[in-house]
C-alpha cells in the first residue's frame, strides 16, 4: 500500500496536477454560482440562491482546481471565515452594475484579505456583468475596491460575463500563471 | 414524598418474606417435591389439596394468562421453605394492569410547536411562522438549521435536530405541583381503598378521582431513570422543499416546515409534513400550521400499553410479534367495559365471571380486512398501530411500543454498519494508534474505532458531501443507539444530528458530540473533530490534532497486578492481524457481519449491540473491581448477597481467570477512557436507581446464568445455581428479570431448562417447578415454546413422576391412617 502511495504522488509531481484550493465570494447575485458551473460543465445554467454551498473540481491548465462558491447573504457571510484555511486563491466576484453596494463590496473583500489564514492567496476578482448597462470598467472597479492599498498580494481585475463565459478563461490563466510562481505549489 | 408512597406488592416480597417464614416454620410441610404454583394460599393446613391441581398444572401446555385465584405460595421442598412464599405473592406473579403510555385526557401533546422557515433572497434563513406560539430561544438559528446546506440542489431533504429546551421556571413548577398532587390524591385514594383513611376526610377531592389514575406512572417505583441529564430534549423533525418557480425573483423558492416534539418516534409524522408543506406552498398562512397542530395532537395513543422497564428490555430484543399482546387486549376489553382508569388496586378475581368477550381482531386478520372490527389488536406487538386524520385523509402511523433512551427516529444499524465495513473489507484501512480507539490495533474495525470514540467522548463528525442530510442524520442516530444499545446514556443529548457552519462554534464547546454535516469543509478542519466518518466513502479519520490518552492510575494498576499481561495492553507494538483479538471484537463484528448477510434483520443486529454494550459495562465492572478493589458499575453485593443461600458471585462470567485478565487487558484502555464521561456517571446513576426498582436485588440472575452458559461446574455447582433460581425466580418481575438474562436470540431458557437433566433429582423437579411458572407467565410462555422438543419431553417426564410420587404418598398415607387422608380424597372427588 506503501509503495502505491508513493507512486501516485511522484506522478502528480511529474504532471503538476496538484489539486490547487479556490474560494469564491462576493456579494449575493453576483454571479458566483454561474461562474462555477461555467467553468465545471462549459454550460449556462440557470442558478438559484445558493443555500450554504457549492464546491467542484475541474482541471485548467493542468491544474486541478478545487473551487468552493460559498453563498453571499450578509447574514451568512460571517461563515466565509470557515472555509479560509488552505486556501491559495481567492475569487471575489463583483456585479459591476451594481453601484449601490459596490462598497459593500469593498468592506467585504477587505475584510476577508485581511485575515490571517488568506494572507498568503492570490486575488482575483471578476468585474461580472459587463453586458448590463452601466456596468462599471475595470479601471473604475480596481479604483472602488481599493485595491492599490494591497502591498505584497498579487491581484487581478479581469471584466467578465459570466452566462456567455467572457473573461472566465483569462482569469484561471492569470491564476494558473501566478499560481505556478507561489513556492508552497508542487514544493514539500 | 416518596416514603409515604406504599411499595407495590413485589417491592414488599422481602420484608413479608420474613413475617411469613415465622408462619410457615409452624406449618411445616412434608417433602414434596412439587406442589404447583396454582395452589390457594389460604389454608394452613399441610398437605391439602395439590391432587386437584395436579392434574392442571402437569400439563405443560397449559399456559396463557395466571389463573387469578391464588397463584402464589408454592411451597417448595422443606429445605427451602424457610423464605417460602409470602402472601402477597399471588398479585405479584401476574403482571399490573396494563396502564396507556399516552392516556386520553392527558395535557401533554404529541407535537409542541410547528415551525415554517424560508430562504430570503436578500437576507438567507428567516422564519415566517410558528404556531401555536414562537418557541423560545433563538429564531434565526432555528431557521438556518432547517434550511440545510445545498438545500438548493434537491427538490427535497429531511434533517432531523434536537433542541435543549429548558422549560422555564414556572412551567417547571407547575408541573411538579400537578405531579404532586395527582400523587398524593392517588395515594388517599388507595390508603382508602385499604380502609386506612376514614372516608370523610378528604371529601373535596371526591369530585376528580376517576381521571387521577391514568396519569402518570405508578408513583415513581417503575420508571426508568430518568436520568440526571436535565428536561427531555425537544426533537424536530424537518422538511425542506425547494420549488423553481420562473414568476419569483431569482427563479425558486426554498421553504421549510418543521414538527417539534418530545417524543422520540418522530419519523412517524414524515407522510404529514409532506401533505402540509405542499399545502403550505399554496397557502402560506398560520392556519395551515394549525390546521396540522390540530391534527397529529387529535392522534390517539390511548389503547398503547405503558411496559415496565423488564418489559420494554424484553420486547425490544424479541422477534416474536405476540409477545405482551395480553396487554393490548386487556387495555381494550377495558376500555369496552368502560373501567379504564378505575379499579387500579382491585385483584382480577377468578370468582367474578370473565367480561363477555369483546369484539378484538387481530390487525391484518381476515375479519379485520373485512371491516368487522371494532378494536384492532396490531399485527406486530413492536408497534402500535393508529392514524392521524388530515384534511379528512387517515393517515396510518405506527408508534413503537417499546421506547428505550437514546433510540429517536428511524434508522438502521444495518445501513450504518455495511457502510463503514464494506470498503474495509476491501482494503483494511490503517488507523494511526489511539490507545482509546484502536483497541485491535491498526486494523481495528471501523465501527469498533466509532463505538470505542463515543464511548470515551470524542468528537464524531458523519460528513455526507452531496447526500441528503437526512441521510446524514440517520447515521448520527443510528450511531448514537449502537453505543448506548438502549443501557447507556448521554449520545443523543450531545448529538446534531444534522449542523452546518453556523454552528459550529457552539459545537466546539461542547465536550465530546456526535455531529453530521455535509459542508466538506469540516473535513478540512482536523481540530474541530476527533473522528471523522465520511459516509460516502466509507472510511474514517482520526485527526492528526486528536488529544493523546493520558496514562491513568488504573492502566498502570492493572499492567502491576497483572505483569504476565502488561504487553496484550494496547497492543500497539502488534500487527493487529485477527490472531490476535484480546478484546474478542474482531470476532464479534464476523458474527455481526455474517448476521448481516445471512438477513437476520435490523431487530436482530439492535439485541448483538445490546449485548456487546451490555458485556463492556460488565467488563468494566469486572476491571473496576480488580483494579480499584470497588465499583459503582454493580450495586448489590455486600450483606445483601448473604439473603441468597447458594447464589453468590457477581459479575461477567469467564471461563477462567487467564482469559479473564486477557480479556481485561484488551479493554483497559477503553475502559479507562470511559471512566471520566458523561455516559459512565449517567450509567452509575442509572445502576442506582434501577437497584431500588429491580426485583431480585442482590442477586445476579445474569452471572448465575452465565456461569450455566459458559463454565463447567461440578454437579454440586449447577445444583447450587438451578436450586437458587427456583427459589427465588417467582414473581411477575422475576420471572421478567430471568427471561432478559436469556434472551431468545441467545438459546433462550436452554441453559436453564439443562437442570431438567441434572443428577440430582430435586435439582430435577425443581427446575420443571421452575419452567412450569414460566410457561404460565406472560411474556414465559414465548420462551416456553421456544425450548426444544427434547427439554420439553424431559418436562412431561419429570412431571408425571413427581405425580406418581406425590400419588404413591398419598396412598401410602392413607394405608397407614395418617390424618387429611381422608380430607384429600373429598377435595378430589
Amino acid at each position: 500500500m506503501g509503495a502505491s502511495l508513493s507512486i501516485s504522488s511522484l506522478f502528480g509531481k511529474l504532471f503538476g496536477s496538484k489539486e490547487v484550493r479556490i474560494l469564491m465570494l462576493g456579494l449575493d447575485a453576483a454571479g458566483k454560482t454561474t461562474i462555477l458551473y461555467k467553468l465545471k460543465l462549459n454550460q449556462t445554467m440557470t442558478t438559484i440562491p445558493t443555500v450554504g454551498f457549492n464546491v467542484e473540481t475541474f482541471t485548467y491548465k493542468n491544474i486541478k482546481f478545487n473551487m468552493w462558491d460559498v453563498g453571499g447573504q450578509d447574514k451568512i457571510r460571517p461563515l466565509w471565515r470557515h472555509y479560509y484555511s488552505g486556501t491559495q486563491g481567492l475569487v471575489f466576484v463583483v456585479d459591476s452594475s451594481d453601484h449601490n453596494r459596490i462598497e459593500e463590496a469593498k468592506t467585504e473583500l477587505h475584510r476577508i484579505l485581511n485575515d490571517l489564514e488568506m494572507s498568503d492567496c492570490l486575488l482575483l476578482v471578476f468585474a461580472n456583468k459587463q453586458d448590463l448597462d452601466g456596468a462599471m470598467d475595470p479601471q473604475t472597479i480596481t479604483t472602488r475596491l481599493e485595491l492599490s492599498k494591497l502591498k505584497d498580494r498579487p491581484w487581478f481585475v479581469q471584466p467578465a460575463i459570466a452566462t456567455e463565459g467572457e473573461g472566465l478563461t483569462e482569469g484561471f490563466g492569470w491564476l494558473s500563471d501566478n499560481i505556478k510562481k507561489m513556492p508552497k505549489y508542487g514544493g514539500k | 414524598m416518596a416514603s409515604s408512597h406504599p411499595p407495590p406488592a413485589f417491592l414488599s416480597r422481602t420484608s413479608s418474606a420474613a413475617g411469613y417464614a415465622n408462619g410457615a416454620g409452624l406449618q411445616h410441610r412434608r417433602s414434596l417435591s412439587t406442589i404447583p404454583p396454582s395452589r390457594p394460599p389460604r389454608s394452613p393446613q399441610p398437605l391439602t389439596g395439590m391432587t386437584p391441581e395436579m392434574d392442571r398444572t402437569s400439563d405443560p401446555s397449559f399456559k396463557g394468562k395466571t389463573p387469578s385465584t391464588g397463584t402464589g405460595a408454592s411451597s417448595q421442598h422443606s429445605s427451602l421453605s424457610a423464605s417460602a412464599q409470602p402472601r402477597f405473592d399471588a398479585a405479584a406473579r401476574r403482571p399490573r394492569k396494563p396502564r396507556s403510555q399516552y392516556p386520553r385526557g392527558s395535557t401533554e401533546n404529541h407535537v409542541e410547536y410547528i415551525l415554517v422557515a424560508s430562504f430570503d433572497i436578500d437576507r438567507g434563513p428567516v422564519m415566517e411562522h410558528q404556531y401555536p406560539v414562537a418557541i423560545t430561544g433563538d429564531e434565526h438559528m432555528l431557521a438556518e438549521l432547517m434550511l440545510p446546506d445545498q438545500a438548493h440542489v434537491r427538490n427535497q431533504d429531511w434533517t432531523i435536530f434536537f433542541l435543549h429546551k429548558d422549560t422555564s421556571q414556572e412551567e417547571d413548577d407547575a408541573e411538579r405541583q400537578a405531579k404532586e398532587e395527582r400523587r398524593a390524591r392517588r395515594n388517599r385514594k388507595r390508603d382508602r381503598a385499604r380502609g386506612i383513611i376514614h372516608e370523610s376526610d378528604d371529601e373535596d377531592e371526591e369530585g376528580d378521582l376517576d381521571d387521577d389514575d391514568d396519569w402518570d406512572d405508578d408513583g415513581s417505583t417503575d420508571s426508568e431513570p430518568e436520568g440526571i441529564e436535565g428536561p427531555p430534549l425537544v426533537y424536530v423533525l424537518n422538511l425542506v422543499n425547494t420549488k423553481q418557480d420562473k414568476t419569483v425573483k431569482r427563479g425558486a423558492v426554498v421553504k421549510a416546515m418543521a414538527i417539534c416534539t418530545r417524543h422520540p418516534f418522530l419519523h412517524i409524522y414524515k407522510p404529514l409534513l409532506l401533505l402540509a408543506l405542499e399545502e403550505y406552498f399554496k397557502a402560506p398562512v398560520p392556519e395551515t400550521l394549525a390546521m396540522l397542530y390540530d391534527a397529529v395532537n387529535e392522534m390517539d395513543l390511548s389503547l398503547m400499553p405503558k411496559l415496565s422497564w423488564l418489559e420494554r428490555h424484553l420486547l425490544q430484543s424479541s422477534e416474536n410479534k405476540d409477545l405482551f399482546v395480553e396487554k393490548f387486549e386487556q387495555m381494550i376489553e377495558a376500555r369496552i367495559s368502560g373501567t379504564s382508569g378505575g379499579d387500579v388496586d382491585r385483584p382480577l378475581d377468578a370468582s367474578e365471571p370473565p367480561p363477555p368477550r369483546p369484539n378484538i381482531l387481530r390487525s391484518g386478520s381476515r375479519a379485520h380486512i373485512e371491516g368487522h372490527a371494532g378494536y384492532v389488536v396490531p399485527r406486530d406487538t413492536h408497534e402500535f398501530e393508529s392514524k392521524v386524520m388530515y384534511k379528512g385523509i387517515p393517515i396510518p402511523v405506527k408508534v413503537p411500543v417499546a421506547v428505550m433512551p437514546e433510540i429517536v427516529g428511524d434508522f438502521s444499524l444495518i445501513k450504518l454498519i455495511q457502510n463503514f465495513s464494506d470498503s474495509h473489507s476491501k482494503s483494511p484501512q490503517s488507523f494511526p494508534l489511539h490507545p482509546h480507539l484502536t483497541t485491535n490495533g491498526p486494523n481495528t474495525h471501523p465501527i469498533i474505532v466509532l463505538i470505542n470514540a463515543l464511548l470515551t467522548q470524542k468528537r464524531v463528525i458523519f460528513l455526507g458531501h452531496n447526500m441528503p442530510s437526512g441521510e446524514v442524520a440517520e447515521a448520527v442516530l443510528a450511531a448514537c443507539a449502537l453505543a448506548s444499545g438502549g443501557i447507556l446514556r448521554g449520545f443523543t443529548r450531545y448529538a446534531f444530528p444534522y449542523t452546518d457552519l453556523t454552528k459550529v462554534d457552539d459545537l466546539l464547546r461542547v465536550p465530546g458530540f456526535i455531529a453530521g454535516v455535509t459542508n466538506p469543509t469540516f473535513e478540512l478542519h482536523p481540530e474541530w473533530w476527533d473522528l471523522l466518518c465520511d459516509l460516502p466513502s466509507g472510511k474514517m479519520k482520526i485527526s492528526s490534532k486528536i488529544e493523546s490518552a493520558p496514562i491513568t492510575e488504573g492502566l498502570v494498576y492493572f499492567q502491576q497486578q497483572n505483569p504476565a499481561y502488561a504487553n496484550l495492553v494496547h497492543n500497539s507494538s502488534s500487527s493487529g492481524s485477527s490472531s490476535n483479538d484480546v478484546t474478542g471484537d474482531a470476532a464479534f463484528m464476523a458474527d455481526i457481519l455474517r448476521s448481516i448477510t445471512t438477513r437476520a434483520g435490523e431487530r436482530v443486529v439492535r439485541a448483538k449491540w445490546r449485548a456487546w454494550v451490555l458485556k463492556f459495562t460488565r467488563i468494566a465492572a469486572a476491571f473496576e473491581e480488580s483494579v480499584y478493589g470497588a465499583s459503582a458499575l454493580y450495586i448489590g453485593h455486600d450483606e445483601q448477597e448473604a439473603t441468597f443461600t447458594g447464589a453468590q458471585g457477581h459479575g461477567y462470567v469467564w471461563v477462567d481467570e487467564a482469559t479473564k485478565a486477557k480479556e481485561l487487558a484488551g479493554n483497559v484502555t477503553r475502559i479507562e477512557g470511559w471512566r471520566n464521561t458523561r455516559s459512565y456517571y449517567s450509567f452509575i446513576q442509572d445502576i442506582a436507581q434501577l437497584s431500588t426498582i429491580r426485583p431480585l436485588r442482590g442477586l445476579d440472575l445474569a452471572h448465575l446464568h452465565d456461569r450455566l452458559r459458559t463454565q463447567r461446574l461440578t454437579p454440586m455447582q449447577s445444583k447450587e445455581i438451578y436450586d437458587a433460581l427456583a427459589k427465588h425466580v417467582r414473581s411477575y418481575d422475576e420471572i421478567c428479570l430471568l427471561l432478559s438474562v436469556a434472551p431468545e436470540a441467545q438459546a433462550g431458557l436452554f441453559y436453564v431448562a439443562l437442570g431438567l437433566f441434572h443428577k440430582d433429582r430435586d435439582v430435577r423437579f425443581r427446575t420443571a417447578d421452575l419452567l412450569e411458572r414460566v410457561a404460565e407467565h406472560e411474556a414465559g410462555q414465548h420462551w416456553w415454546r421456544m425450548l426444544s422438543r427434547f427439554e420439553k419431553l424431559a418436562y412431561v417426564r419429570i412431571k408425571k413422576e413427581a405425580e406418581a410420587e406425590v400419588r404413591a404418598r398419598l396412598e401410602k398415607e392413607e394405608r397407614e391412617g395418617f390424618g387429611g387422608g381422608g380430607e384429600v380424597d373429598k377435595r378430589v372427588s
